[in-house]
């Protein structure tokens, strides 16, 4: 018994598997089994990577931490980088000009988290509100056409295997080295594992928070600029990335109260999802039937992935478990500035 | 948090209530200001016709505030409000027209749906944050498995209920609110399940040590949630005049800003009806106030942002003087 239980696969594997059996019920229901569906899933996924990389950066620097304006900056980050890829005539500029745009606005919440103390989900939702009105007003009478060069770039899969995809997962392989094997990385995880130990450790709290944050709103932004190239700019682009970030980087394994990052897991979840819609495209359901699925499809990995058990077994409580018990504890009575401070004072 | 204690603080209150009330004080001067901008510019808003006006489609908003105070006083943040109170307006604008009773059952079921979500955050100890983020695709799939497109009719006894002006010419939307709130104050702080409510977001180990079920608990807090939710929907099919789901998916977000705004906080423990109604009124008034500044209601989510980080500034300043 002992041998199986301490086995533990690693925890990307399970949203690899939920895309493979997705895939492999689209060949089944298509009679098709082409590489195209791989393809063109390949093609749409890494956008979600790239935002969800960047929440998952952001997720794992402690309990509470989210960033709930990407959606915005993502569809900031479309428009402008075409107003002034048309302005300026050169693509290289537009992008800059996103990413610059992003980094600004995350700055935005940067500051009210460690300034004016205010919770990340309220910090990053008044920054999501600003982007939207920036949004807004830009998008008014807007026309703009994308670079046929970048537009031609995403499209572009020599044998099959989309060079935009390969890009990422160059990307992909980076973060997991930064997380891995470098001092910030270490520290970042740190951090989000034990806040108040990091810091007694000599972790700098703004330095740590503040480079999640900030690349969290570059990503966006940047996929936003290369989303809407390959499709169209628009003030709704990227609504539907939210919800997306949040729940492929929690079906692929990274710890939402903390201190566990898992890049591949990020390129697992969007995979599944983005197969997910395909298949259900085919078999012809609407949007709603999608919609629903989805939802119980995170509810299902939620039941099963969960912090405690099923089977709980009495006395023989694995070590695992008892961290994340006590993570989920720290979640619940997390010391946000206020109690701290007062605790500090009590005698 | 001990009244005998020496640590009192603005005229003699505890320092657990001064942080309690503060907060909503604060956000009761701004809306008061708000509401002086706003006369002062068009003076006709302080007659009762022009006060439900403004007030009418703030009514909504501030019952889905009170549903997010309530998840929030046990720690737990819902992400799905938005989504379920436009879920709702389609099955009130369909079934609830033709077949009452079914109506009726689906709406209950809807409260049950919630306890249910209540009973996977406790038994898995999954974060609220992911399960309602879940659910919330689900409320969309179920109203527009309803209604595919915005569409249907509100009951007759809601619309006669909208154009119902009360005696003492005082506006019907604030009576709405005024009722929802003290409602919910009295159930959070004058019952016991309100005052189990509060000590789940607080210390659950001490609730579980005085032989209440943590589980039994968290289900009845995510089914008020669920119950103030439906009322949120009701209202807004009075509004509107039908059903739409996608009617009000920026609910989710502005309650809980206007739940922090009242002076709520993320670990739980701390209900905040008046506060988190003054914070829900005070975000809803920012529509009127930019349109009477002429400004473009494009600017409005700025200023909204904004007014949020202001408060909180402030809320940061009176908390170093008060300290």
């Amino acid at each position: 018994m002992k041998g199986l239980s301490e086995i533990s696969p690693p925890p990307w594997l399970w949203s690899f598997l939920a895309a493979i059996i997705v895939l492999l019920l689209t060949f089944l229901v298509s009679g098709v089994g082409g590489s195209q569906t791989v393809t063109l899933a390949f093609t749409i996924a890494p956008y979600l990577v790239l935002v969800g990389l960047g929440q998952m950066l952001v997720m794992s620097a402690g309990p509470g931490n989210i960033d709930v304006s990407v959606a915005k900056v993502f569809s900031l980050g479309g428009l402008l980088s075409i107003a002034i890829g048309e302005m300026t005539g050169s693509w290289v500029l537009g992008i800059a000009g996103a990413m610059l745009a992003g980094l600004a606005l995350s700055a935005i919440s940067v500051v009210a988290i460690l300034y004016v103390r205010i919770p990340p989900i309220v910090a990053t939702l008044a920054t999501s509100l600003i982007t939207s009105a920036i949004s807004l007003t830009l998008a008014k009478g807007f026309q703009g056409f994308a670079d046929p060069a970048v537009k031609s770039f995403l499209n572009w899969a020599p044998f099959g295997v989309p060079a935009f995809a390969v890009l990422v997962v160059i990307f992909t392989v980076f973060v997991s080295w930064l997380l891995k094997r470098t001092v910030w990385g270490v520290q970042t995880l740190a951090f989000g594992q034990a806040r108040r130990a990091a810091e007694y450790a000599g972790i700098s709290a703004p330095r740590t928070l503040a480079v999640v944050y900030l690349t969290s709103g570059v990503l966006a932004a940047l996929a936003g600029a290369l989303r809407a190239a390959f499709s169209a700019p628009n003030v709704e682009l990227g609504n539907d990335y939210l919800l997306d970030s949040i729940a492929v980087v929690v079906i692929g394994g990274t710890l939402i109260s903390g201190g566990r990052a898992v890049p591949w897991g990020v390129w697992g979840g969007a995979l599944f999802f983005i197969l997910l819609d395909g298949l259900l495209n085919l078999i012809g359901w609407s949007y709603a039937g999608q919609s629903m699925l989805k939802g119980l499809l995170v509810l299902a990995v939620l039941f099963l992935a969960g912090g405690s058990p099923i089977l709980r077994r009495r006395g023989a409580r694995s070590p695992a478990s008892w961290i994340s018990r006590a993570m989920r504890f720290r979640a619940q009575e997390r010391p946000s500035a206020q109690t701290s401070r007062h605790r500090r004072r009590a005698p | 948090m001990n009244a005998t204690s020496p640590a009192l603080t603005m005229g003699g209150l505890p320092k657990g209530s001064a942080r309690r009330i503060l907060p909503g004080l604060l956000t009761l001067l701004a809306m008061m200001l708000i509401l002086i901008v706003c006369g002062t510019i068009q003076p006709r808003i302080w007659s009762q016709g022009g006060m439900t006006l403004i007030m009418s489609p703030i009514v909504a908003l501030a019952i889905a505030t009170m549903a997010q105070m309530v998840l929030m006083s046990i720690g737990d943040i819902d992400l799905s409000i938005g989504f379920f109170v436009g879920m709702v307006t389609t099955i009130v604008a369909t079934f609830m027209r033709e077949t009452p009773l079914m109506g009726v059952l689906a709406l209950a079921a809807c409260v049950l749906a919630y306890a249910m979500i209540g009973a996977l955050v406790q038994l898995r100890e999954v974060p609220s944050l992911i399960a309602t983020l879940g659910a919330s695709f689900i409320w969309l799939g179920v109203g527009l498995f309803i209604l595919p497109v915005p569409g249907g009719l509100a009951p007759d006894w809601l619309f006669q209920y909208a154009m119902w002006r009360p005696p003492f010419s005082i506006p019907v939307p604030i009576v709405t609110m005024v009722f929802a709130t003290a409602i919910t104050w009295l159930f959070m702080q004058r019952t016991r399940l309100g005052a189990r409510f509060r000590s789940l977001g607080s210390n659950p180990t001490a609730l579980a040590r005085t032989g209440a079920s943590l589980l039994l608990t968290r289900m009845l807090a995510y089914a008020t949630t669920g119950f103030l939710g439906v009322l949120a929907g009701v209202t807004l099919t009075a509004e509107i005049g039908g059903g739409d789901v996608n009617a009000v998916p920026g609910y989710t977000l502005t309650t809980i800003a206007a739940v922090i705004l009242g002076g709520g906080m993320f670990t739980g423990g701390r209900s905040v009806a008046w506060g988190a109604l003054f914070g829900a009124v005070t975000l809803g008034l920012m529509t009127v106030l930019l349109t009477l500044l002429n400004l473009s209601s494009n600017l409005q989510p700025a200023v909204q942002g904004s007014i949020v980080i202001a408060v909180l500034a402030g809320r940061l300043v009176v908390e170093r003087l008060t300290r």
